[in-house]
C-alpha cells in the first residue's frame, strides 16, 4: 500500500529532498485520475493557481523562512466560509455564494502557509451520514466505489483517502468527521467543544458541532489540530484555556498507563466484522499492558433521540435566515410570504426540509416541553454520565455499528440513517473530544475505532492513536494504489 | 371608569458605541444605507454573535437605576419570525420562559409629578436586552401601495432595551411623564441620547373598568404617548357608555391624523419558537462589571435634583435644571467653581432655558448651551455689579440662546469704565437738582440717576452703583456745606 503522511512531506520540504511544486503536481495527478468517479470536491483551484502557490512555497523553503504548513494542500469542507471561493454547504440555496469573509480556521491555515486548493462535498448543510444529500451529487468511497464514504464530511475524507489532499477540514455535529474517517481508513478528531473556533462554519447545530481536523495519520491530525485550535474573540463559545499541542514531540502512549472502558450493551446492534475488528485492537492493547474494563452506561445508550431532537431544533432556527433576500435561491412572487416559500421550497433538499419540520415541531408552543426541553434535560444526564466515565478511563467504541453502506441503501430510511451515528453523537452531547482511526480492513473495507476522552483530552487521544497505529500499520495509507 | 395603562418601551442604547454583538456603530444616523454592516449583523451564515461589554454594562446600569437586582447570569434566547429587515429571521432577545434570563426582572420606575411635586412609582415587569432589526423603507404609497421595499441593515443589531411596565399607570399624562422619566434616567447614566431620531418607540396597552385590554402600537414621540392614550381612553369610554363592548385588539396609532385604527386581526396564534441561543453562553457579570454598573446608575435625575435642592434652590427651579441634562451639568459645574447657587439657578434654569424655549430650541441638546466659562463670566459681572442682572437677562441671554458660541464681548453692551467721573459731571451740570436734593427733596435723586444713565449713552452701568455713588457724594456735599 502507498503511504503518505503530511508531516513526512513537510520534513521532505524542509530538508529540500522534496519539491512543493512536484508534490502538488502529484496530488493534482491523483485528483485528475479519481475525481470524475469519486466527486470529493465541489470546487477545485486551477492547477495554474496552485502551481504558483507551490512555487512561492518552494522559494520560502529555499530562503529558510517557511511557516508551519508551508506548501501543504489542505481541502476544506464546503460549509466552512472562504472569501476566495464559493461556500455552498452542498445546497442549491447557496449555489454560487461566496462569503465576504474567511472562517477563523481558514485564516489560520492560510497564515500557516497551507494552500487551500479545494472545497469538499458534504451532505446538504451537513445533514446526513453518507454524503448523498448534496445538491452536487453523492461522493463515492475510494475504497469501494459503490459504497458511501460516510458523512457529512465525506468529500474531505474521500479526498484524503485517494491522496487528493494532504490534510483536510471537516465539521462534526454528531459524527460527521468520524464516520467518514471510519469508512475511508482516514483519521478524524471531534475536538473538545470550544477548542476550535466555529466562526465561519455554516451552522447546523451550534451547541454540538466543531470544525474538526481530518488526516491520514494521527501525527498529521495533531499537526493540523495544533494550527486550527485555540480561543477566538469572534466565537463566544470558544475557550481561551485550550491547551496547545506540539505534533512534533508527541510520543505513543505507554500502554501500561492506559485504562480503557468498553460498554458491551452499546455493541449489541453492531455488525459482526465491526465488532471483530474492534475487539482485535482492544485485546492487543490489553496484551501490551493496558487495563481494559467493562462499563455500563444508563443514559448514553439513549443518546440518539436526544441528539436528533436538539440538532433539528437548532437547525430549524439556523436555516430560517435563508429567505431568498441575501442568498442565491430566489422566489418569483411579489408577495413576501409566498416569495420566501418559493425560495426555500426550491433551495432546500428533502432531508433538510424533513429536519426543519421536525425541528420546528420540537420547539413549538405546547410541544417544546415534551421535546426540546426534555431533550435538553436528558442531554445534561448524558453529559454528566460521560464526564464521570471519561474521568476514569478512555471510552472505546466502534466508530459505526455498520460497514460502509452501499449508495442509496440508507437514504430512503431515515431511522436506519440516524442509527449510523449511535456511537458518535455521545461525544457531541457531552462536549468531549473523540478520535476515530482505522482498526483495520474487513473484506477490503475500512473499519474504524473510536476513542472518547474527557474534556481537553486531545493530547492523550493523539498519543493513544500513535500507539494503535503501531498495531494496525494503517498510518498514511492511500486507497487503491499499489 | 378608571384607566389602567401599561407600557412597553423600546430604547436604543445609542451611546453603547458598538452594536450588541459586533463592532459596527450603535449610532448609524447620517450614514449611507448598508454601510454600517458586517457579516455578524447581516446574519451571514457562520458569522456568530459576541456580546459587547459596553452594551452589557449599560443594560446592567439601567437595571440598577430602576432598582432591579443584577442577575447572576444573563441568558439570550432566539425569537423567530420572518420579516425582510430581520436578517437571520430570528431576533436575539431574552425570553425568560425558556431559560432566558433578562437583565432585569421586577424593579420600579419613579417619575416626578410637576404640580404636586411628588414622586410616583410604577412597577416594572422586566427589561430585556435585545437586537434592533434593520429598517424597511417603502417607496411611494407606503407599506400598502409601494411597488417595492428597500432594506437598510445599518440599524440591524443595535442594542435595544425592551422595558415593560406593569399596568399601574393611571392616566395618559402619567404615561408621558413616566416615559420622560425613563428616557431622562437613561440619558443621565450615559446609555441613550433620546433626541436622536428613532432612539425610542412605545407600545401601550390601556383598559377601562368593564372593558378588555387594547394595545396601541407605533408611538414614536413623547407628545404622542399622551395623545394616543387620551384618544383611546375617550374612544373606549364612549363605547362603554353607549353600552358597547371593548374587545381585546391591537390598534395602530396614526400620528398624522391623531387617531388609533384597528390592525388586521392575526389569523394564527403567534409562534416564536423560543429557545436559548446556543451561540451565546450565559454572560456572568463579574464584580468589576457590577460595580461599574452601579457607579453609572448612581447618577439618576432624582439624586441630582436632591443635590440641587440641598443648595437651597426651590424644587420648581431645580427640576427645570434637572429635566435638561446639559443645564444641570452646567449648573453643578458653575456652583463648584464658586458661582452663587441661586443666581446660577435663575440664570440657567429659568431665564436661559426660557429663552431656548422661546427660540424653539431644544434645551436637552448640549449644543444649545454656552460654555461654562461664559456662564461664570456672566455670573461674575452680575455679582461685581458691572452689569445688572436685567441687562444680562434682557440683552445677553437671548443672543446666546440663538448662538451659544458667540463671544460675550459681541453681545455685552460696552461698560462705563469710570462711573464716578460721569457722576461728577452730572453733579456739576445739574446744580438745580443737587440743590433740591440737599434741601430734602429726595425725589431729585431719581432725576440725577436718570441723568447719569442718559450721559452713559447706552454703555453698561449699574443703576444701583450710580445711586450709591451719587448718595456718597451728595452726603459729602451736605456734610461739607452744613
Amino acid at each position: 500500500m502507498t503511504r503518505e503522511e503530511a508531516w513526512r512531506i513537510l520534513q521532505g520540504f524542509r530538508r529540500e529532498e522534496l519539491d512543493p511544486v512536484e508534490h502538488a503536481g502529484r496530488v493534482y495527478e491523483r485528483i485528475e485520475r479519481w475525481e470524475s468517479r469519486v466527486n470529493a470536491f465541489i470546487e477545485i483551484a486551477s492547477w495554474d493557481l496552485v502551481h504558483d502557490m507551490a512555487l512561492d512555497a518552494a522559494r520560502s523553503y529555499r530562503e529558510g523562512r517557511f511557516r508551519p504548513l508551508e506548501g501543504l494542500l489542505v481541502a476544506v469542507k464546503d460549509n466552512i466560509s472562504t472569501s476566495f471561493t464559493v461556500t455552498t454547504a452542498g445546497s442549491r440555496m447557496l449555489d454560487g455564494y461566496t462569503p465576504p469573509y474567511d472562517a477563523t480556521t481558514v485564516s489560520k491555515l492560510l497564515e500557516a502557509g497551507a494552500i487551500v486548493h479545494g472545497k469538499t462535498n458534504l451532505d446538504e448543510f451537513a445533514m446526513g451520514s453518507t454524503t448523498e444529500t448534496s445538491y452536487y451529487g453523492p461522493t463515492r468511497n475510494p475504497w469501494s466505489l459503490d459504497r458511501v464514504p460516510g458523512g457529512s464530511s465525506g468529500g474531505s475524507a474521500a479526498a484524503l483517502a485517494y491522496g487528493g489532499a494532504d490534510l483536510a477540514l471537516g465539521s462534526d455535529t454528531g459524527g460527521s468527521v468520524r464516520l467518514p474517517a471510519a469508512y475511508t481508513a482516514t483519521v478524524g478528531l471531534k475536538p473538545t467543544y470550544g477548542h476550535v473556533s466555529r466562526y465561519g462554519l455554516i451552522p447546523y447545530a451550534n451547541s454540538l458541532e466543531q470544525v474538526s481536523p481530518m488526516a491520514r495519520s494521527v501525527r498529521d491530525l495533531a499537526l493540523i489540530y495544533s494550527i486550527i485550535s485555540g480561543g477566538d474573540p469572534l466565537d463566544a463559545t470558544s475557550l481561551d484555556t485550550t491547551p496547545p499541542v506540539d505534533p512534533w514531540s508527541l510520543d505513543p502512549a505507554d500502554p501500561g498507563t492506559l485504562r480503557i472502558c468498553i460498554v458491551p450493551s452499546l455493541m449489541e446492534g453492531a455488525e459482526r466484522p465491526v465488532v471483530r475488528s474492534f475487539m482485535k485492537v482492544v485485546e492487543w492493547l490489553e496484551s501490551q499492558g493496558a487495563i481494559v474494563e467493562e462499563a455500563k452506561l444508563e443514559y448514553a445508550t439513549h443518546a440518539l433521540p436526544v441528539y436528533y431532537t436538539i440538532a433539528f431544533a437548532e437547525a430549524a432556527s439556523n436555516l430560517a435566515r435563508y429567505d431568498g433576500l441575501l442568498y442565491p435561491s430566489k422566489g418569483g412572487s411579489g408577495v413576501w410570504e409566498e416569495y420566501v416559500s418559493e425560495a426555500r421550497g426550491a433551495g432546500f433538499g428533502l432531508e433538510v426540509k424533513r429536519r426543519i419540520i421536525m425541528g420546528v415541531y420540537a420547539l413549538s408552543e405546547g410541544y417544546r416541553d415534551e421535546y426540546y426541553l426534555a431533550a435538553s434535560k436528558a442531554r445534561r444526564l448524558v453529559r454528566d454520565e460521560i464526564h464521570g466515565l471519561t474521568g476514569r478511563c478512555i471510552l472505546a467504541t466502534p466508530a459505526s455499528p455498520v460497514l460502509p453502506p452501499r449508495l442509496g441503501e440508507r437514504l430512503g430510511d431515515p431511522i436506519k440513517l440516524f442509527l449510523m451515528d449511535a456511537y458518535t453523537v455521545i461525544a457531541n452531547l457531552a462536549g468531549v473530544p473523540a478520535l476515530v482511526q482505522p482498526s483495520g480492513l474487513e473484506d477490503g473495507l475500512p473499519v474504524g475505532i473510536q476513542w472518547i476522552a474527557g474534556r481537553a483530552g486531545e493530547e492523550l487521544l493523539f498519543r493513544l492513536g500513535l500507539l494503535v497505529e503501531e498495531y494496525t500499520g494503517m498510518a498514511g495509507v492511500i486507497a487503491g494504489e499499489g | 371608569m378608571k384607566a389602567r395603562i401599561g407600557l412597553e418601551i423600546h430604547v436604543q442604547l445609542t451611546e453603547a458605541g458598538s452594536k450588541l454583538f459586533c463592532g459596527c456603530k450603535s449610532n448609524y444616523r447620517g450614514m449611507e444605507p448598508n454601510t454600517n454592516v458586517c457579516p455578524v449583523c447581516l446574519g451571514l451564515p457562520g458569522a456568530i454573535p459576541v456580546p459587547s461589554r459596553r452594551a452589557i454594562l449599560l443594560s446592567l446600569a439601567s437595571a440598577s437605576a430602576f432598582r432591579c437586582a443584577i442577575p447572576t447570569a444573563i441568558v439570550f434566547t432566539r425569537k423567530h419570525y420572518f420579516y425582510p429587515d430581520l436578517p437571520k429571521n430570528y431576533q436575539i432577545t431574552q425570553y425568560e420562559k425558556v431559560g432566558g434570563a433578562p437583565v432585569c426582572s421586577g424593579g420600579e420606575v419613579e417619575y416626578l409629578e410637576p404640580g404636586s411635586w411628588e414622586w410616583r412609582k410604577v412597577r416594572l415587569r422586566r427589561i430585556n436586552l435585545e437586537e434592533d432589526p434593520g429598517r424597511t423603507v417603502y417607496g411611494e404609497g407606503g407599506i400598502l401601495a409601494s411597488s417595492h421595499a428597500l432594506v437598510d441593515y445599518n440599524r440591524s443589531g443595535v442594542p435595544l432595551l425592551e422595558i415593560v411596565t406593569e399596568p399601574d399607570i393611571p392616566s395618559p399624562r402619567d404615561a408621558r411623564l413616566l416615559v420622560e422619566s425613563i428616557l431622562l434616567t437613561l440619558e443621565y447614566i450615559g446609555a441613550v441620547n433620546p433626541r436622536l431620531e428613532g432612539a425610542f418607540r412605545v407600545d401601550a396597552n390601556i383598559s377601562l373598568e368593564g372593558g378588555d385590554r387594547v394595545e396601541v402600537k407605533n408611538i414614536g414621540s413623547l407628545q404622542d404617548v399622551e395623545k394616543a392614550l387620551a384618544y383611546e381612553e375617550v374612544r373606549q369610554r364612549r363605547l362603554l357608555e353607549a353600552g358597547g363592548r371593548v374587545e381585546r385588539e391591537t390598534r395602530h396609532w396614526d400620528s398624522i391624523r391623531g387617531v388609533t385604527k384597528p390592525l388586521r386581526h392575526k389569523e394564527t396564534e403567534e409562534e416564536y419558537l423560543y429557545f436559548p441561543d446556543p451561540d451565546l453562553p450565559p454572560v456572568i457579570p463579574g464584580r468589576r462589571l457590577a460595580e461599574e454598573a452601579r457607579a453609572l446608575a448612581s447618577k439618576t435625575p432624582r439624586r441630582v435634583l436632591e443635590r440641587i435642592t440641598g443648595l437651597g434652590v426651590k424644587i420648581e427651579v431645580a427640576w427645570s435644571l434637572v429635566s435638561s441634562k446639559p443645564a444641570a451639568q452646567l449648573y453643578l459645574a458653575a456652583v463648584e467653581r464658586g458661582a452663587d447657587p441661586w443666581l446660577a439657578a435663575r440664570m440657567l434654569g429659568i431665564d436661559y432655558k426660557g429663552e431656548l424655549r422661546e427660540a424653539g430650541r431644544d434645551p436637552g441638546d448640549p449644543g444649545n448651551w454656552p460654555s461654562l466659562d461664559k456662564i461664570l463670566d456672566l455670573i461674575g459681572y452680575v455679582e461685581r455689579g458691572v452689569y445688572p442682572y436685567d441687562t444680562v437677562k434682557g440683552l445677553v441671554l437671548p443672543r446666546l440662546a440663538m448662538d451659544p458660541g458667540v463671544p460675550l464681548r459681541e453681545v455685552l453692551p460696552e461698560a462705563v469704565t469710570d462711573p464716578g467721573r460721569i457722576v461728577d459731571e452730572v453733579l456739576t451740570s445739574e446744580p438745580g437738582a443737587v440743590e433740591d436734593y440737599l434741601r430734602g427733596r429726595t425725589k431729585a435723586l431719581n432725576y440725577l440717576v436718570g441723568a447719569v444713565m442718559k450721559r452713559a449713552g447706552g454703555r453698561a452701568v449699574d443703576p444701583r452703583l450710580v445711586r450709591r455713588l451719587l448718595l456718597e457724594r451728595l452726603e459729602k456735599m451736605r456734610g461739607g456745606g452744613g
